[in-house]
């Protein structure tokens, strides 16, 4: 088989998730039942190796074999179909944290190996994503020029300033990057592609082998993911909202007018906080554009009680501040990116507050 | 508005869409858009629609009478579905300015408003509390006057020029439109914006009104004895020529050229050297790039005149219509509910002189008698009337129609 080759294959190992891997993996038509085959088990075990050293500690280590100064990867096609097999098993572990972790850790493999690579191979590899990109003729004070759209699909999901647009060195479309910054925005569309593979990846049943093995998975991560989602107190307290949820539960409290992201925020707020939906729809019925039946619905469809299904959350803090939602900001604010964090933050200090002072008056 | 003013507005607007020479432009992409109109009687809004040619479309106009016409601004693979079945392809990036969320010239000394509980009224914007009651439930009457429209022209011509110098858009790909009430809207449905989330549009959204500039942050050093934040006096003020960065040394120079020593004042600029240095600030600063040459200007006077830049010039744009992705925006060549007036498009280089009170008026043909309840002088084309009180006057009638639909007239016998 030809065909014009942008990469080899050692780089093809290296940066698997590359569209041009397919040149490799398609002639083998892999299914999921050739993977029980006792010929597959050193591609199921790297594989296996693949995920679990995602899951523990957060990394790819590549099968390599130091020559020199260039690593050069033991094994291309084990590691090459190695990939895809991994995909296969933290599809099978139908986990969102494991899919979560995977496609993070290999983003970020991928990441520190580009970052030892040269201005032309990141450049291929942003091609690969069809980014609008070129390099900057050299002399220049910084490295690529990226269309903007390309460097916000993947800037703005991250929360430092200076990814902001408004922060960027944007002109006429473009935005002038180093290649430390391509390569950090790199790993965020790397991570992305991996996610989507891990979603068309998926079947309805699994051989019980792979069943067997994404259980093994599933128990590594019990023992190693901290649980991420956020738990709330039983009961609400108040005193622990964010300044800008405070301001807004006043403001429906009081009958007060509220915008309509305003009561997007509050609403979502307190249904993922955990009040019921009855109460929150009551907290709404002072208004005198009260609707029992239109509140009713818009708070159910909101805590994922109807419509799709899906409960929606709350918006991050930098969406209220867009909307000038955001209000009195405090010291707790600054150091966080979500109202929920917030309110997690600041219920657990209330708590331990309670706890110290119970402990007090007992000594008293 | 009595039955007979909005029998009298419907069926002018029913003849409208049933007039021939009436040409609605088909909007681009429209077999993948939303479209829905509000029903003139009913105040029903009716979703989900799918255009299948504007000829039909017209007829069904004609027929329901909405006093508002709508299409998404969205793409999906089955428009006439409900939204959790519409499968959103991508969507047009849309800005909306209007005189409702931003201050204006005239500070809308002509809207009115009066308390819904205590019945307390007056002019101007409306307060966020009742002075007597303390309610914050109001009724408005809004009004629309060269000032308002020219506040958002000007607010228009900043976001026109960041979206072609910083953000690269060509001229024909900015479609500008005066919305029909008093306000302006720009849509980019290049492909290349099509599929940015809602997350890249808030960014952009961002840019557009200046939030979240870091450059304030640069020269900031933590006090940690007084845990206060203040300004660090050993690092050198500069800017460089890309972005808001570029955008504040051209506000620095549009607002010091012209600047007084009083003006700085009423800036909160104190620092007279701003003033003294003012030609050397011009030429070796902002033109030469040698900022640390200016004398007696501290960083955080730098700070402050770039702040006080940024307020000039950021664009007020309405961030929710930006950020929405599934965003129903008014249809080009229809009719708006609260004036009688058309959205209409024009080419970008006419901002400056696209006058919305003569080329947005759908109604050009005869008069209307009405009785006027209270109107300052107001201008449509060429001509003014008013002011008027309580008086049985013969108006054209788009301007009987948009006192109608303002509040501010009935239909007379």
């Amino acid at each position: 088989m030809t065909f014009d080759s942008v990469f080899t294959k050692n780089d093809l190992a290296k940066y698997p998730f590359l569209k041009e891997t397919a040149h490799y993996l398609s002639p083998l038509d892999l299914q999921i039942e050739d993977l029980i085959s006792s010929s597959m088990s050193p591609i199921l075990d790297r594989a296996m190796e693949r995920v679990t050293s995602a899951i523990v500690d957060l990394t790819v280590r590549p099968l390599i074999s130091e020559q020199g100064n260039k690593y050069e990867i033991k094994d291309l096609q084990k590691e090459l179909v190695s990939f895809p097999v991994a995909l296969m098993l933290v599809s099978a572990t139908e986990n969102s944290l494991i899919k979560k972790r995977y496609a993070l850790a290999e983003a970020k493999q991928a990441s520190h190996s580009l970052s030892l690579e040269s201005k032309d191979f990141i450049f291929k590899i942003a091609l690969d994503f069809g980014w609008k990109i070129t390099l900057a003729p050299s002399g220049s004070t910084f490295e690529f020029v990226l269309y903007f759209s390309d460097f916000l699909q993947n800037a703005s999901h991250l929360h430092d300033a200076k990814w902001k647009l408004i922060n960027s060195k944007l002109s006429e479309g473009n935005v002038y990057l180093n290649t430390r910054a391509v390569v950090r925005l790199l790993q965020e569309e790397i991570k992305r592609r991996i996610e989507k593979r891990l979603v068309t990846v998926a079947i309805d049943k699994y051989p019980p082998e792979i069943s067997e093995l994404a259980d093994k998975l599933a128990i590594i991560a019990s023992e190693h993911i901290k649980q991420t989602e956020l738990e709330f107190p039983k009961v609400v307290v108040p005193e622990a909202f964010p300044p800008c949820i405070t301001v807004l539960y006043d403001a429906a409290s009081k009958n007060h007018h509220l915008p309509h992201i305003g009561r997007f925020a509050l609403t979502s707020f307190l249904v993922n906080i955990g009040m019921n939906s009855e109460s929150v729809t009551d907290l709404f019925k002072s208004f005198s554009d009260y609707n029992e039946r239109l509140t009713r619905y818009q708070v159910e469809h909101i805590a994922g009680e109807r419509g799709s299904g899906t409960k929606y959350t709350c918006p991050q803090c930098s969406i209220l501040q867009t909307h000038n939602v955001c209000k009195n900001r405090d010291d707790l604010c600054k150091r966080i990116y979500h109202p929920l964090k917030y309110y997690k933050i600041k219920s657990e200090m209330s708590q331990q507050n309670t706890s110290e002072k119970i402990i007090q008056l007992t000594k008293n | 508005m009595f039955v007979s003013s909005r029998d009298f507005v419907c069926s002018k607007f029913q003849e409208f869409y049933n007039d021939p020479s009436t040409v609605i432009p088909t909007p681009t992409s429209f077999e993948q858009r939303e479209f829905a109109y509000l029903l003139f009687k009913e105040r029903f809004m009716v979703r989900h629609k799918r255009l299948e040619n504007i000829q039909d479309f017209q007829k069904i106009l004609a027929r329901t009478v909405p006093s508002d016409v709508y299409h998404s601004c969205a793409y999906y693979e089955n428009p006439d579905l409900e939204m959790d079945k519409k499968c959103w392809i991508g969507s047009d990036l849309v800005f909306d300015i209007d005189a409702d969320h931003i201050p204006t010239l005239c500070g809308k000394i002509h809207d009115e408003w009066a308390c819904q509980k205590c019945g307390f009224n007056g002019k101007g914007v409306t307060p966020a509390e009742c002075p007597i009651c303390g309610s914050d439930k109001f009724s408005t009457k809004t009004w629309v006057c060269d000032f308002c429209i020219e506040s958002t022209r000007v607010e228009t011509a900043k976001l026109i020029d960041m979206l072609t110098k910083d953000f690269g858009f060509a001229d024909n790909e900015l479609r500008v439109f005066f919305s029909g009430h008093r306000g302006y809207h720009v849509h980019v449905e290049v492909d290349a914006v099509r599929s940015l989330d809602a997350l890249s549009r808030k960014e952009i959204v961002d840019y557009v009104t200046g939030l979240g500039l870091s450059i304030f942050d640069k020269y900031e050093k933590k006090n940690h004895a007084k845990g206060k934040k203040q300004t660090d006096g050993t690092k050198k003020f500069s800017l460089y020529d890309y972005g808001w960065n570029r955008r504040l040394k051209v506000g620095m120079r549009k607002f010091l050229t012209n600047v007084t020593a009083e003006n700085l004042k009423n800036f909160g600029l104190k620092n007279n050297n701003l003033f003294k240095n003012k030609d050397a600030i011009l030429s070796r600063a902002i033109a030469g790039g040698r900022w640390d040459v200016i004398s007696g200007v501290s960083v955080a006077t730098w700070l402050k005149l770039a702040e006080q830049v940024k307020i000039l010039e950021s664009a007020n744009i309405d961030t929710v219509v930006t950020t929405d992705i599934h965003r129903l925006i008014r249809m080009n060549g229809t009719l708006h509910g609260k004036t009688g007036f058309l959205k209409v498009e024009f080419p970008v280089c006419q901002l400056d002189t696209f006058d919305p009170l003569t080329q947005a008026i759908a109604f050009k043909k005869g008069t209307t008698k009405v009785l006027v309840s209270d109107v300052p002088e107001f201008r449509l084309g060429e001509a003014t009337w008013g002011p008027y009180k309580n008086v049985k006057v013969v108006l054209p009638t788009a301007a009987a129609i948009m006192l109608i639909l303002k509040g501010r007239a009935e239909v007379a016998n």
